[in-house]
């Protein structure tokens, strides 16, 4: 048996069945989405015509592309620099609660378990434009009604916040786990020492919670780049294409109009974005805070 | 003991892998072509083996639930007829089922047996593809073919691959009780229209109920207004280059729905409304008239939808510009049911098409679906016997509304390829949001049609 398992050949066995897996699920689908993004195929035909580059030359030339890329940076930037601090925040609340920690905990997850379709739904209402709850909060500031998801000034911004609405919980759940693993002698020890709870948090937890705050990050950039069905549901892409985002200017522009050749080499492009944005976000920053020694 | 061992797992991959390769009957429709449907004979052999077919349909929610029971009726029907036979109804919202399920499954080659489907230009793609069944012999054979309003979305290279389920056409409902109380009559001229427009607006009611959330509402409205500026044959040319959208009549139909737009005479924040929401604007007296489908009346007459305005909501088709002409009105009868080109290779499915269609495409099913639901007969069928279907006062005018009709089109999506439909949705969206005007937005979409037509070529 030991000779046995000397042998490399028996591991490469062992990693078969997972390499398999790996091929048709993940190198199949990208070596055939790029192949797809070379042609003019319609989706349904079997033979197609190769095209060389030209989809992705159409791709970077047009303008509303580029439109709805700048709403995947604004998906990005309203995680990292608005959901990311009040995820950690709120965290740090609820770790200190000494009653109901449970209540919170599950309060606060429930919107992540709701499926997209339900929350469009649901903030479809809130953003009602004659009777919303938030245009009703507004009115009592004497504020005019806003046309959330009709007016193009506002429709993305009501997105970000449903979004994030959705998505805080999951990840609030995930850094407080975080913060409970943190041996309780270090806080106490601080504590001890006359620190505060402030300083607490911002020099003990904070530092020691990096690394999951990091992952946090690097979900939410993946999350921000394949965004998709929030918007479909909310409004569509509307009102006129301005909150389209890349996967949904794939569906409006290349699924829904037989264009699949075109619908690939979107969706290879997305991909590469999303790769080059968290290898970066990688080298630049996550490397960083890797490590963590108690 | 090594060499067992790797025995041993190469015999488990081995079974693993033939496992995988064997799933399938390999049965792959299409690959050989278009399937002509044949006359099912199965040699004088009875098959009483249970089997089963699936029919993928759009009647999904409230509004459909009298299609829905109309389908099942039609169901029951067929499962007597084919011994051995179950039918699974599939339920699919129908945009979902357009633009996601049935391509999803084309694609893989795998459609429902039988399916709903629009006519153009989906079924001419699939049809193009071989996915689709040729029913030329099947209508011929049950003396259908010349029954049809129209099969002209249906039809490719000349042969029939589905059957539109029921005929609609375009026009405004509106509230009658108010027109009454306030002495207005129906408009003869669009500029009639205008004035009643700037009335009701001036009443503090709007004029127009629209939600523009799906781009193809509000085209409704200005497919309209182009196809009486300029003509209903304008649109037919523009898939040919015979005709642009940059005429200056088609600017004109849609400057004029932009400055409606202008003048208020729609709900601010429609763009965000989806359709129901331009149903329930008449229905609480926010807004006074609908450009919408003939099939909406189903709405307005249920009480449990329209509540004390069943009875008060009238029909009339859009005025032409000047008294006297024509009226011009999109009649259309792009959905309907298709069947999949695998059926050809199984007799039993085959009978069961012939079945379904049999038991679908009868007079009295046409004024069944008329009568309960209140979509116009695809089938050809006399105004006076539509008349006595229905004794309801909006049915009636909706069949006044098809008597005055001059010249018909279909709706201009049917007309273009399905990338210039995209490109004037987000227009038609863009000019209501004032981010563009008319014309720059029919140069953009031009543009899209040069390349599409180019790409045909």
């Amino acid at each position: 048996m030991n000779k046995a398992l000397r042998n490399p050949l028996i591991y490469m066995l062992f990693i078969l069945p997972a390499f398999i897996l790996f091929v048709a699920f993940f190198i199949y689908p990208i070596v055939t989405a790029v192949n797809n993004s070379l042609t003019s195929w319609n989706g349904i035909s079997k033979t197609m015509t190769y095209i060389g580059m030209d989809n992705y030359a159409t791709a970077v030339q047009d303008k509303i592309f580029w439109y709805s890329a700048r709403n995947n940076v604004y998906f990005i930037l309203f995680s990292c620099l608005i959901q990311v601090p009040a995820i950690v925040f709120f965290s740090l609340l609820i770790a200190n609660v000494r009653r109901l920690k449970d209540l919170y905990k599950t309060a606060i997850f429930l919107p992540s378990i709701m499926s997209t379709a339900v929350i469009g739904i649901l903030w479809g209402f809130i953003y009602n434009p004659d009777f919303g709850l938030m245009n009703e909060f507004l009115g009592l500031f004497g504020i005019e009604p806003v046309y959330w998801l009709s007016d193009k000034n506002w429709a993305m911004i009501a997105i970000l916040i449903t979004n994030a609405w959705q998505w805080t919980g999951f990840y609030i759940v995930m850094v407080l786990a975080a913060i409970l693993s943190i041996p309780k002698e270090l806080d106490e020890a601080a504590a001890i020492d006359g620190a505060t709870g402030v300083q607490r948090a911002t020099k003990i937890t904070l530092p020691l919670i990096m690394p999951i705050i990091s992952v946090v990050v690097m979900l939410s950039i993946a999350g921000a780049m394949k965004a998709a069905d929030i918007v479909l549901v909310m409004t569509k892409g509307g009102p006129a294409g301005a909150t389209d985002v890349m996967a949904t200017y794939m569906i409006r522009y290349a699924i829904t109009s037989f264009k699949h050749g075109f619908g690939n080499a979107i969706a290879v492009l997305i991909f590469l974005f999303t790769i080059i944005i968290t290898v970066l976000y990688q080298f630049l920053i996550a490397r960083r805070t890797e490590r963590i020694e108690y | 003991m090594k060499k067992s061992l790797v025995l041993l797992l190469s015999l488990i991959f081995v079974i693993m892998l033939a496992g995988c390769g064997t799933s399938g009957n390999g049965n792959k429709p299409g690959s050989e072509g278009q399937q002509t449907a044949g006359n099912g004979d199965q040699g004088g052999k009875t098959n009483n083996e249970p089997f089963e077919i699936t029919i993928r349909h759009t009647q999904v929610g409230e509004s459909k639930k009298f299609r829905l029971a109309l389908l099942e009726d039609v169901v029951k029907k067929t499962e007597a007829a084919v011994p051995g036979l179950k039918i699974k109804l599939d339920g699919v919202d129908s945009e979902v089922n357009r633009k996601e399920r049935l391509r999803g499954e084309m694609a893989a080659g795998k459609p429902p047996e039988i399916f709903d489907v629009m006519g153009s230009p989906d079924a001419e793609l699939y049809a193009k593809e071989g996915l689709m069944l040729d029913l030329t012999p099947i209508l011929e054979e049950l003396g259908l073919t010349e029954k049809f309003t129209t099969l002209v979305p249906f039809t490719h290279d000349g042969k029939i691959y589905g059957i539109p389920i029921g005929g609609s056409i375009e026009g405004y409902f509106y509230n009658k009780e108010y027109f009454e109380q306030k002495g207005y009559q129906v408009p003869k001229t669009l500029a009639e229209l205008d004035d009643l427009a700037a009335k009701i607006k001036a009443d503090g009611k709007f004029p127009f109920a629209q939600a523009s959330k799906d781009a193809w509402i509000p085209l409704m409205t200005t497919n309209n207004l182009w196809s009486y500026y300029g003509g209903p044959q304008i649109t037919y040319g523009l898939k040919t280059g015979e005709s642009k959208w940059t005429d200056d009549n088609i600017v004109k139909g849609v400057a004029k729905h932009q400055e409606w737009v202008q003048k208020g005479y729609f709900k601010k924040g429609e763009l965000g409304f989806e359709y129901a929401h331009m149903r329930n604007q008449v229905i609480t007296g926010e807004a006074v008239m609908m450009m919408d489908g003939s099939w909406a009346n189903s709405v307005f007459r249920d009480p449990a939808q329209a509540g004390d305005m069943v009875g008060k909501i009238g029909y009339f088709n859009m005025p032409p510009v000047n008294a006297g002409d024509p009226v011009v009105v999109m009649q259309d009868a792009n959905n309907g049911y298709g069947f999949s080109s695998a059926v050809a290779e199984d007799p039993r499915k085959l009978q069961v098409v012939k079945e379904f269609i049999r038991n679908m495409w009868t007079e009295e099913m046409q004024l069944r679906g008329l009568k309960e639901d209140g979509v116009l007969p695809a089938m050809k069928m006399d105004l006076d016997q539509m008349k006595t279907v229905s004794d309801d006062p909006l049915m009636q005018d909706i069949f006044r509304a098809v008597s005055e009709i001059g010249t018909s089109f279909p709706a201009f999506d049917a007309l273009v390829q399905a990338e210039v439909n995209t490109a004037l949705s987000t227009g038609i969206q863009q000019v209501i949001s004032g981010d563009i005007d008319a014309a720059k937005m029919l140069e953009n979409v031009q543009a899209v049609q040069d390349a599409a037509n180019s790409a045909a070529q």
